[in-house]
C-alpha cells in the first residue's frame, strides 16, 4: 500500500504547486487519490472487459484473475471498458475576489489558483471515468464555456481554458449557471467552485433552476483560512476589491463577531442549498486536495 | 496621595493613546484588500451593540491599565492604606512654656503634654524621622530614644516661649524630609495668648490640649516701684487680676514690708519708707491658687537717704521756694551734696545748672561747664515764645532760653526740648536748663509739676550714687537684653554672682530680681518676669487650634494617645506601586480575557 506520506492529493496544496505545472500536480493528486480507494471506481458500472493491469494494493479482490495467479504466480486485475454516462460541468469562480490570499505566497495559494488545481483534479478524476466534463469560468461575465466531452483531448482542453486570463471585478453567478444549464442538456452533474462572495439573489433561483431540471448541484465553497476565522491584525479600512466597499475596523476587535457573522453565513448557505437537494461543501484553501475531491467523488459515486 | 517620582506622572498621557484610537478609529488610513468585507461589514452591523460595549469596556481597561502604570512608576504614597503605618517625618511640638506648670486634674498641664509628646515618640518606627521642638526654643532631631531621653529632660520654663516660632521650625523641619508623610504633633495647654500665630502649615497637624478649661486664677499682672529710686520714701504700684478678693503680702529684702487684702482686679498703691539701704529686691505674693507662677511678681529699687541739697542765691526765689517745700517734705536735706545755681557760680557736680541771669556772665558760665566737663555750653539768647515738650513739662512755655550747644559726642539726655532744640539736658551729675526758673523766661515754676519734676531731678537723676545706671531693666527670661557700660557681673537675689561681658546679654532663665554689679558694686537690677499675658490662661479648643495651624489635614485630640493614633493616622502614607502594579496585571488580565472570551466565544 502506498504511504499517505507521498500520497499527493494528501499534500499541502501550496507546496504542490512550487513542484509543478497545474496539468502535472493533477495528475499527482488524481493518481494519489485513486491510489487510496480501497475499491476500484470501476465497480457498478456496465462494464466489458478491456485489458489486464497489475494488481494494487486497494484493488478490489473480486476482480484479481485467480486463474493467472495459479499458473504465472502474478497478482493481475481485470480492467473493464465502461460506458459513459454522466455529463459533468465545473463551474468556476475568476472574479477578482478569487485572486486572494490571506497568507503569502510561500504559505498558501490564491482561492483561484486553489479552484483551478482542484478543477484540474477533478475533470481528469471524472475523465478517467469516462464521464464527459464540461467548464465554465465565470467573472462579472461568463469567460470560458467548454461543452462536456468524455474525449482524452478534453482534458487538454480544459487545462487550455483554465490558462485564459479573465478581466471582470465581480461575480455574475446567474449567468455562469445559466451557460452551464445550457451546455447541460440532459441531467448531469454540476459543481460550482466559488467563494460565494456573490449576489445571493441572484444565485439561490439559478441554482434552484438547475435543481429543477434534474441536475446534480454540488457547491464546494472555497474560502481562505484567514476568510473563515479573522487572523489580520491591526486598525485599517478593510475593503473588497469586487464593491470597493471599505469597512473600518480594528483586527482584534471584530474578530469574534466576524468569526460568529462567518459561522452564520455558512450555516444559512448549508441551509439553503441543503433545501433544494444541493450539497454544500466548505473548502478551505489549506485543506489537502483529498477533501474536495472525496467530497466531489461521492457525489459522483451517488450518481447511478 | 503623594509621589516620590512625580515627574512618570506624565506617562498617564499616555492613557490617551487608546482613548484617541477609539475616537479617532474611523479615520484609519491603512487599507486592506479583504474580499469578505461583506461579512465585516455585517458582522459589525449585528453585533454592532456587543462590539461597542466590548471596545468601551477594551478601552477603559487600557486606559486604566496605563494610568495604573504610570501612577506605579510614580511611586505613590497613599494616606490611610494598608496597616500600621508608613514612613513619617513628624516633628514634635511641645508647650514647656509657665503657663503649662497650672494644675488641672492633680498634676501640672505639663505632665499630660509630655505623655502626648512620649506616646507619639513610642508609636514611632524606626523609618520615621523625628524631631523635638520646645517652646524655648530648643530643636533636637534623632531616634526615637534619643528624643524620648530628651524628652525626659525637658521642664517647663519661666516665661512664656515662642510656640508660633517653634512651630514654624517644626513645620519647616518636617516640610523638608525626603519622607511621604508629613505631621506636626502639636502638644500644648492651648493658651489664647501665646497663639497669636497666622502662620498655617502646609502639612498635617494634630494638637493635643487639655479637654478641662483653665482653673480659676489670681494673678499679680504687674507691680512697678515709683519712683525707681526711693529717698527712703517711695511707691509700690500693683495690679491683681483675680475673680475674688485676695490676701497679698508685699516682701522687700527678706522682710515683709505690707499686708492687706485686694478686691477683685484691685489695683494697689502702697506707700513705703523701708530701713533697706541700696538696692533691694522686692515682691508682691498672693494667696496661692492652682496656677502657682504668677502668684507672686517681683520689683527692684533703689532705697537711700534724701539727697543733700544747697541753693545758690543765683538759682533765683522760685527754686529755693522749692527745695524749702521739699525739705520740709523729707524730699530732701539741706546739705552740700547737689548745688542748684548759676552754671557761672557752681564749682561743683553733682548740681542742677541754670544760665546765669546776666548775659555778660554767659562766657564764664560756659568756661564753669568745661570746667566741670559738663559736654554741653550756652548758645545764643532765643526770646522767640516757644512751647517744651518732655516728660511733666509738656505745655511749658518759654518766652527766654539759650540755646544749648553740645560739645563732642558725649551722650546725654534730653529731658526736654524747646523749638526742636534741646531745653533740659541732663548727663552724669549734671542736669542742665536752658532757661532760668523764672517767670520772666519760663512759667516752669508756676506749673504743678515743676515741684515733682524738681523731686525727681534731685531725687532720680542727681541723688545716686556716682555710677548707678538708673532705673531697673525689665526683662523676660533668656530674653536678649542690653546692659549698660561697665556692668560686669549679675547677683542672685540670694547672693550667687556670676560674670557677664559684652554689650548684649541673655537675661537670666529664672524670674526675680538679678543685681547688676560694677567692680562688686550693685549698680542697678535687672527685674526678669513672664509676661503679663502668660497669667492670661484662656484656651482654644485642640480642634480650633488644629484648624488654625493647618491649611489642611488637621486633628485635634485631648488624650495621649489619641495624639499618637491621630498623629501616625494622618500621616500613615504607605507605598501604593505594588498594589497598583497589581491592579496593572489584574487589568491586563482582564484584557486578555475579554479579548479571548470573544474569540472563543466566535469559536
Amino acid at each position: 500500500m502506498e504511504s499517505s506520506a507521498v500520497r499527493a492529493d494528501l499534500q499541502d496544496p501550496a507546496a504542490l504547486a512550487s513542484l509543478g505545472h497545474l496539468e502535472v500536480v493533477a495528475r499527482w493528486v488524481v493518481d494519489g487519490f485513486l491510489s487510496g480507494l480501497h475499491r476500484s471506481p470501476r465497480k457498478g458500472f456496465s462494464v466489458e472487459f478491456a485489458d489486464f493491469r497489475p494488481y494494487q494494493p486497494g484493488d478490489d479482490l473480486r476482480y484479481v484473475d485467480w486463474k493467472i495467479a495459479a499458473r504465472s504466480d502474478r497478482w493481475v486485475v481485470k480492467q473493464y471498458e465502461e460506458e459513459t454516462n454522466l455529463r459533468a460541468t465545473l463551474i468556476l469562480d475568476v472574479s477578482r475576489s478569487m485572486d486572494w490570499r490571506g497568507a503569502p505566497a510561500a504559505e498558501r495559494l490564491t482561492k483561484r489558483a486553489y479552484a483551478e488545481q482542484l478543477t484540474a483534479a477533478l475533470a481528469l478524476l471524472l475523465l478517467r471515468q469516462r464521464d464527459a466534463v464540461g467548464l465554465v469560468r465565470f467573472d462579472d461575465d461568463v469567460r470560458t464555456s467548454v461543452p462536456p466531452r468524455a474525449r482524452t483531448t478534453q482534458w487538454r482542453r480544459i487545462l487550455g481554458a483554465l490558462a485564459e486570463r479573465s478581466g471582470g471585478r465581480a461575480s455574475d453567478v446567474g449567468a455562469a449557471l445559466a451557460q452551464a444549464a445550457r451546455l447541460v442538456t440532459r441531467r448531469g452533474m454540476i459543481i460550482l467552485l466559488s467563494d460565494l462572495l456573490v449576489d445571493v439573489d441572484a444565485a439561490l433561483p439559478a441554482l434552484r433552476g438547475l435543481r429543477a431540471a434534474g441536475h446534480d448541484v454540488t457547491v464546494l465553497h472555497v474560502m481562505d483560512p484567514a476568510e473563515r476565522s479573522f487572523t489580520l491584525a491591526g486598525e485599517a479600512q478593510f475593503a473588497d476589491p469586487e464593491t470597493e466597499l471599505a469597512v473600518p475596523a480594528s483586527g482584534a476587535d471584530v474578530r469574534a463577531a466576524y468569526d460568529r457573522t462567518v459561522s452564520t453565513v455558512i450555516d444559512e448557505w448549508r441551509t439553503a442549498l441543503g433545501a433544494m437537494g444541493a450539497r454544500y461543501e466548505l473548502v478551505l484553501t489549506d485543506q489537502a486536495y483529498a477533501v474536495p475531491l472525496r467530497r466531489a467523488f461521492d457525489a459522483r459515486q451517488r450518481r447511478p | 496621595m503623594s509621589f516620590l517620582a512625580p515627574f512618570f506622572l506624565l506617562l498617564a498621557g499616555a492613557a490617551a493613546v487608546p482613548l484617541l484610537l477609539h475616537l479617532l478609529r474611523r479615520n484609519v488610513s491603512a487599507r486592506i484588500d479583504f474580499p469578505a468585507a461583506r461579512y465585516l461589514q455585517r458582522a459589525e452591523r449585528e453585533h454592532s451593540r456587543s462590539l461597542r460595549l466590548r471596545n468601551l469596556l477594551l478601552m477603559l481597561l487600557r486606559v486604566l491599565l496605563l494610568i495604573a502604570l504610570a501612577l506605579a512608576a510614580a511611586r505613590p504614597f497613599v494616606r490611610g492604606f494598608g496597616s500600621g503605618h508608613g514612613a513619617t517625618a513628624v516633628a514634635v511640638v511641645l508647650d514647656n512654656s509657665l503657663s503649662t506648670t497650672a494644675v488641672s486634674g492633680g498634676q501640672p498641664v505639663f505632665e499630660q503634654l509630655r505623655a502626648g509628646a512620649r506616646a507619639v515618640l513610642l508609636a514611632a518606627t524606626p523609618a520615621d524621622r523625628l524631631w523635638l521642638v520646645t517652646a524655648d526654643g530648643r530643636l533636637q532631631a534623632g531616634t526615637r530614644e534619643m528624643l524620648l531621653a530628651e524628652l525626659a529632660r525637658v521642664a517647663p520654663v519661666e516665661g512664656a516661649g515662642d510656640l508660633p516660632l517653634a512651630f514654624a521650625r517644626a513645620s519647616a523641619a518636617v516640610t523638608a524630609a525626603s519622607l511621604p508623610s508629613h505631621v506636626v504633633a502639636v502638644a500644648t495647654d492651648g493658651q489664647r495668648s501665646a497663639w497669636n500665630t497666622e502662620r498655617r502649615s502646609p502639612d498635617a497637624v494634630t494638637v493635643l490640649a487639655p479637654s478641662a478649661g483653665p482653673p480659676p486664677n489670681r494673678a499679680v499682672a504687674s507691680v512697678e516701684a515709683q519712683p525707681s529710686r526711693w529717698t527712703p520714701r517711695g511707691s509700690m504700684i500693683a495690679r491683681v487680676a483675680s475673680s475674688d478678693s485676695t490676701g497679698y503680702r508685699v516682701v522687700i529684702g527678706e522682710r515683709t514690708a505690707a499686708r492687706g487684702v485686694a478686691a477683685r482686679d484691685e489695683a494697689i498703691s502702697l506707700r513705703l519708707a523701708p530701713p533697706e539701704r541700696g538696692w533691694q529686691a522686692g515682691r508682691i505674693e498672693l494667696e496661692p491658687d492652682d496656677f502657682p507662677a504668677d502668684d507672686a511678681r517681683h520689683f527692684a529699687v533703689w532705697i537711700g537717704a534724701p539727697p543733700s541739697v544747697s541753693a545758690e542765691t543765683s538759682a533765683g526765689s522760685f527754686i529755693a521756694t522749692a527745695v524749702a517745700t521739699l525739705g520740709a517734705d523729707g524730699r530732701v536735706a539741706r546739705g552740700v551734696g547737689i548745688t542748684i545755681g548759676s552754671a557761672d557760680a557752681v564749682a561743683a557736680l553733682p548740681a542742677l545748672l541754670l544760665p546765669p541771669a546776666d548775659p555778660v556772665r554767659l562766657g564764664a558760665a560756659n568756661r564753669a561747664l568745661a570746667r566741670l566737663g559738663v559736654p554741653w555750653r550756652y548758645g545764643a539768647l532765643d526770646t522767640s515764645s516757644t512751647m517744651a515738650h518732655g516728660d511733666r513739662l509738656e505745655g511749658v512755655s518759654i518766652s527766654r532760653r539759650f540755646r544749648l550747644v553740645r560739645q563732642g559726642s558725649t551722650s546725654a539726655d534730653t529731658l526736654a526740648v524747646a523749638g526742636g532744640e534741646p531745653w533740659i539736658v541732663a548727663g552724669p551729675g549734671y542736669v542742665l536748663l536752658g532757661s532760668q526758673v523764672d517767670p520772666v523766661a519760663t512759667n516752669l515754676p508756676l506749673r504743678a509739676s515743676f515741684l515733682p519734676w524738681l523731686a525727681d531731678a534731685l531725687g532720680q537723676r542727681l541723688g545716686a550714687p556716682a555710677g548707678d545706671v538708673g532705673a531697673p531693666i525689665s526683662a523676660t527670661p533668656s530674653e536678649m537684653i542690653a546692659v549698660p557700660a561697665g556692668v560686669d557681673g549679675l547677683e542672685s537675689e540670694a547672693g550667687a554672682r556670676r560674670s557677664i561681658s559684652g554689650d548684649r546679654i541673655t537675661a537670666p532663665a529664672e524670674r526675680g530680681v538679678w543685681f547688676l554689679l560694677r567692680a562688686g558694686r550693685r549698680v542697678g537690677a535687672i527685674v526678669v518676669e513672664a509676661p503679663e499675658a502668660e497669667s492670661d490662661l484662656a484656651r482654644i479648643p485642640a480642634d480650633r487650634l488644629a484648624a488654625r495651624l493647618a491649611v489642611a489635614g488637621a486633628r485635634g485630640v485631648t488624650t495621649p494617645n489619641a495624639l499618637a493614633r491621630s498623629t501616625f493616622a494622618l500621616g500613615s502614607s504607605h507605598p501604593a506601586s505594588t498594589p497598583l502594579l497589581l491592579l496593572a496585571f489584574l487589568l491586563l488580565a482582564a484584557e486578555a480575557v475579554a479579548v479571548r472570551a470573544s474569540r472563543s466565544t466566535a469559536a
